[in-house]
């Protein structure tokens, strides 16, 4: 039923079946539908969160088809979350939420209107990018979200609108990491689209801001080696381990100079995101 | 001839002969004429919902304020002939309206009015027994479902079938639309919105270069109809007329210039602005009118095109345009100049610049003219704003004539939408229309896919250059769930669907003008006009706020110093003033204009006190919500009416500041002894004090939040609402309250 596509760093390249992401989005609009009937999440000024929620996943992941049938070029994708913003932006304004972000040293800034107009597009635009862009090894797509989703779970009231989701989400992430399937990126950008929106909806920003540094940092080092060097990201596979001659990405970083396997990979970047969702935690409960 | 060759025999005979050959049909027409049928069945059915608040009454009433101004026409047509209204001239006045000068119903666009008469004439001709007032209720819904079906030709030719079923399913569940097309709603956007897509039909087919001449005359003779209808109709169609200049002015910038656009054209305007304007309302000067002008400057650039397209010399071309360019812009001042030029009504001003409105009070205190905000149109269209743009991608993509036409037709009726709340309504054709080549243009590509094999052809990395039809099954279905929750379960307003509750709501009057959709039906302000048809004499000027002259003058039987038509700014400022000046300073203007009573309505709401008792505190949603109107809108006359004697200048206001302060704490407003003095404010507060001196109030242990002052010169003869359970609404007490002046006493008082 799945397109099955080539998996680059086994021998052999065997075919595995992509695009299972789509059967997070569905599972997860059911999911979602079932608790706006259920009630468990009251409306909050006559706005739905679930619902909410539930359009911004589907947005995400029909963007995520979208890139693997057409393969989208960098300047939409960039920007096509914007479309989603808007629910989300509805969301914030009609339920109040706080337009300030507290960081450490620096203080509570607040940005007023602008949090809703600006700061929530920016957000939803690079969360889902920056996600989108951690991937290309088995797990790392599935596992390193999971995390971050787990930890606003964990730091929100409401995290019972994303309990359905992310069990869903790590069953994937088993067969994922153990190369059975991929998610491809019609999961990617719905997992990037719910973290996003998520956050949002639970005014989880800081949290948020926190835990996607390592993507963040992963992306800015994409985009200034393609910007200024002209070069792409491009890690060596010699059968059993990873190596890399640069350090275009946080994949080639980790390999740079040095022979890892795809899993040992996997969870050095996994345990880097877990100690960053750790400190976005921590920072939150202060 | 050409009607017999149109209308021939032959062709009748082969046009029955297609009927029965309809189970010849192929399934695919089988299922779009199902789909049509059902969502013109949903759409009628949608619109006639708040049918259920008027059964217990057994008649229809009409929603709103406008309509029964359009009722008074349809009834004066039923029963004084078709052109009673305008001919023999001056036409009629309606004495009730306006005192003591009256309403000149001659300056009333006749295209409603007259489509319900001659409607209500041929269905009582077939002997079906129905009011006058429940027909006219009941039409909107008619011709709201007959406008999705013109949408639904409109998008065939713009895209196919599919787009047209799509076109008809989001108009015919578009908010703004279905708002003032339901049950109720017989006002001027009607036959503005049948005109517009009839109009729009027909036109681009009669420009369309693949029809026959003949066909092309027909239809641009059915286009100049549809204009007419619509320059009959409604205002608006100012936007129609300089939408179509605009359109085949680009046409001509796009060098898609033809004799065809030419003769089109010009049979087009010609014959509809030949007809409007033998109306006596529309008459010539609306040919010189600022927006009009565009259309003869135009006409004059085509035959310029026309003649340039002849194998003449560079030279002879040089001369002729700068001959053609001078004439027109000669013209243009030579009747500027000459005082010739007619100018726009200032309403249409302020909807090209919105900012207009800000200082004019007037314009301002009517809901119907807000800006929209963002906020506001995602309300209303959901997440259907996805598909609109991408269907602006996708029309971009392919600028053919119609295409351009739609681009056009979109980005300038989102920016009146987005200018004045009330045009969201033109926006929504467009709007259904682009929302569904977005759909399309998504969905086309995998439905191609589901019809082929499954490929796996890999690309670079993850990539996919093909993928299996099962992925275009899921794209499908990610699209009709993000459809779903754009039209049925819509996020943004709790889960519910917008159209649902935008038409599943009581007409106004059956809700006693209060924002509720209660099970029964709030009878106060129908108790209220029964009351004054029934004991006051149509004669008995009452004096209201102008939001209630057309209920109080045409249902309830009275004579009215104002209304909705707003014809005279003055006398709504007078208005104003009567109601936030002291008492023994209204009175006299009051004498002036022979009011024999003073009409408010005051909301109350009931809030816990204690365990045991209630409180009985202002509301939101009458008078006690549009003082401040009336505070503004008189302070904005504050030099006329010093001047004119009234009052004195240390005791005149400015606005509603002059009157007390709102109370950030609460977000209530604390009067201040200025406020308290007002006659508006004793007028609501007496009511308030009598409902809580009601036996349902004392069972109930409700008490005033205030004790209130008993007006000196104002004596209530009829509070409707005074009675009923305080809990009855759910805490909220519509006070329709009558008073009769007491001259008498105002006279004979010492001071």
């Amino acid at each position: 039923m799945f397109p099955k596509v080539p998996d680059q760093h086994k021998v052999g390249k065997p075919l595995i079946p992509n695009g299972f992401g789509v059967i997070y989005v569905l599972f997860t609009t059911v999911y979602l539908f079932s608790v706006y009937f259920m009630g468990i999440v009251d409306s909050s000024n006559n706005v739905s969160a679930p619902l909410t929620l539930a359009v911004c996943i589907l947005f995400g992941g029909f963007m995520g088809l979208l890139d693997d049938w057409i393969d989208l070029k960098w300047r939409i994708k960039a920007f096509m979350p914007l479309i989603a913003a808007l629910p989300l932006i509805y969301f914030a304004t009609e339920s109040g939420l706080r337009t300030s972000i507290a960081l450490p040293l620096i203080g509570l800034i607040q940005f007023n209107e602008a949090y809703y107009f600006l700061i929530i597009p920016i957000i939803v635009m690079i969360v889902t990018n920056t996600v989108n862009q951690l991937g290309g090894l088995n797990g790392l797509e599935t596992i390193c979200p999971a995390i971050v989703l787990i930890g606003l779970m964990i730091l929100s009231s409401s995290y019972l609108l994303m309990i359905g989701p992310i069990i869903i989400w790590l069953v994937l992430a088993f067969f994922n990491f153990r190369g059975k399937i991929f998610v491809g990126n019609t999961g990617s950008f719905a997992i990037g689209m719910t973290i996003a929106s998520f956050a949002i909806v639970t005014d989880l920003k800081l949290s948020l801001i926190i835990s996607i540094l390592p993507y963040v940092f992963n992306s800015v080092l994409i985009l200034l080696t393609i910007f200024l060097l002209k070069k792409r990201a491009n890690v060596t596979f010699d059968g059993k381990t990873l190596y890399s001659k640069h350090r275009r990405s946080l994949v080639t970083l980790i390999t740079y100079r040095r022979f890892l396997t795809e899993r040992q990979v996997v969870v050095i970047i996994s345990l880097i995101i877990v100690i960053f969702t750790v400190m976005a935690a921590f920072l939150e409960m202060l | 001839m050409l009607e017999e060759r149109i209308l021939s025999n032959e062709k009748i005979i082969n046009g029955f002969k297609s009927l029965g050959q309809m189970r010849n049909m192929s399934r695919a027409s089988v299922i779009c004429y199902s789909a049509l049928i059902l969502i013109l069945i949903v759409s009628f059915s949608v619109r006639i919902l708040p049918m259920r608040w008027e059964i217990p009454s057994g008649t229809l009433r009409l929603n709103e304020f406008d309509p029964y101004y359009q009722f008074s026409l349809t009834n004066q047509m039923v029963e004084h002939g078709l052109l009673s209204p305008y001919y023999p001239e001056p036409g009629w006045t309606n004495e009730q309206l306006w005192y003591p000068e009256g309403l000149d119903m001659s300056r009333s666009l006749p295209s409603l009015p007259l489509t319900g008469a001659i409607l209500y004439n041929v269905v009582s001709f077939f002997g079906v027994d129905i009011d006058l007032m429940s027909f006219c209720a009941i039409l909107p819904a008619i011709l709201g479902t007959f406008a999705c079906l013109v949408l639904y030709f409109v998008g065939k030719d713009m895209g196919g079938k599919a787009v047209g079923l799509f076109s008809a399913l989001f108009l015919a569940l578009s908010p703004s639309f279905l708002q003032r097309s339901s049950l109720g709603f017989f006002d001027s956007e009607l036959p503005g919105i049948i005109g517009l897509l009839l109009f729009i039909f027909m036109f681009l087919r009669s420009i369309d270069l693949k029809r026959s001449l003949s066909s092309s005359m027909l239809y641009s003779l059915g286009a100049a109809g549809a204009l007419a209808y619509f320059i009959l109709g409604w205002g608006a169609a100012y936007f129609m007329v300089n939408l179509t200049v605009l359109f085949v002015f680009v046409l001509i910038l796009l060098k898609r210039y033809s004799q065809r656009l030419l003769i089109s054209y010009s049979i087009t305007f010609g014959l509809a602005l030949f007809i409007a304007t033998q109306w006596p309302y529309i008459s010539l000067n609306y040919l010189v009118s600022f927006a009009i002008l565009p259309v003869a400057g135009l006409f004059v650039l085509l035959c310029l095109a026309e003649l340039l397209r002849h194998n003449i010399s560079s030279k002879t071309k040089i001369y002729l345009t700068i001959v053609a360019v001078s004439a027109t812009v000669g013209t243009v001042i030579i009747m500027w100049q000459l005082g010739y030029m007619g100018s726009i009504a200032g309403k249409f001003i302020s909807v090209l610049d919105p900012s207009v409105r800000s200082a004019n009070p007037l314009i301002e205190s009517v809901a119907e003219h807000r800006i929209s905000s963002w906020g506001y149109l995602y309300y209303e269209l959901g997440l259907s704003i996805l598909f609109f743009l991408t269907g602006v991608f996708f029309t971009m993509r392919n600028p053919t004539n119609r295409n351009v036409f739609l681009l056009i037709f979109g980005c300038t009726s989102l920016y009146f939408a987005s200018s004045m709340v009330r045009l969201l309504v033109l926006f929504a054709p467009a709007f259904a229309i682009l929302a569904a080549k977005g759909i399309l243009g998504l969905l086309n590509p995998f439905f191609a896919l589901m019809k082929e094999t499954s490929i796996t052809v890999g690309k670079s990395k993850r990539r996919l250059q093909r993928v299996s039809k099962e992925y275009g099954g899921a794209a499908i279905a990610l699209l009709f769930i993000l459809l779903v929750l754009s039209l049925a379960f819509t996020p943004q307003n709790g889960g519910i669907p917008r159209a649902l509750q935008q038409a599943y709501s009581p007409i106004t009057l059956s809700s006693g003008s209060l924002p509720i959709a209660p099970n029964e039906p709030v009878n106060e302000w129908l108790d209220m006009l029964n009351y004054t048809s029934n004991n006051l004499q149509s004669t008995d000027v009452v004096c209201a706020w102008w939001d209630y002259g057309y209920w109080l003058g045409i249902p309830g039987n009275v004579t009215t110093l104002a209304d909705n038509a707003t014809v005279n700014a003055t006398k709504i400022e007078n208005i104003g003033f009567i109601f936030m000046a002291p008492e023994n300073e209204s009175i006299p203007i009051l004498a002036q204009y022979d009011a024999k009573y003073i009409l408010v309505f005051h909301t109350v709401f009931i809030s816990q006190a204690s365990e045991t008792s209630f409180v009985a505190g202002p509301g939101a949603w009458g008078d006690e919500g549009k003082w401040s109107w009336m505070a503004s809108i008189s302070g904005a006359a504050r030099e006329r009416i010093i001047q004119d004697g009234w009052i004195n200048e240390n005791k005149m206001w400015y606005d509603e500041n002059d009157f007390g302060q709102l109370n950030t704490q609460t977000g209530t407003w604390d009067w201040n002894t200025v406020g308290r003095d007002s006659t508006i404010y004793k007028l609501m507060s007496w009511a308030k004090q009598l409902y809580t001196e009601s036996p349902a109030a004392i069972a109930a242990s409700v008490y005033p939040d205030e004790v209130a002052v008993e007006p000196s010169y104002f004596k209530p003869v009829f509070i409707s609402g005074s009675e009923i359970s305080p809990f009855e609404y759910g805490g909220v007490i519509p006070l329709v309250a009558l008073y009769e002046i007491d001259y008498e006493s105002y006279y004979n008082s010492p001071s």
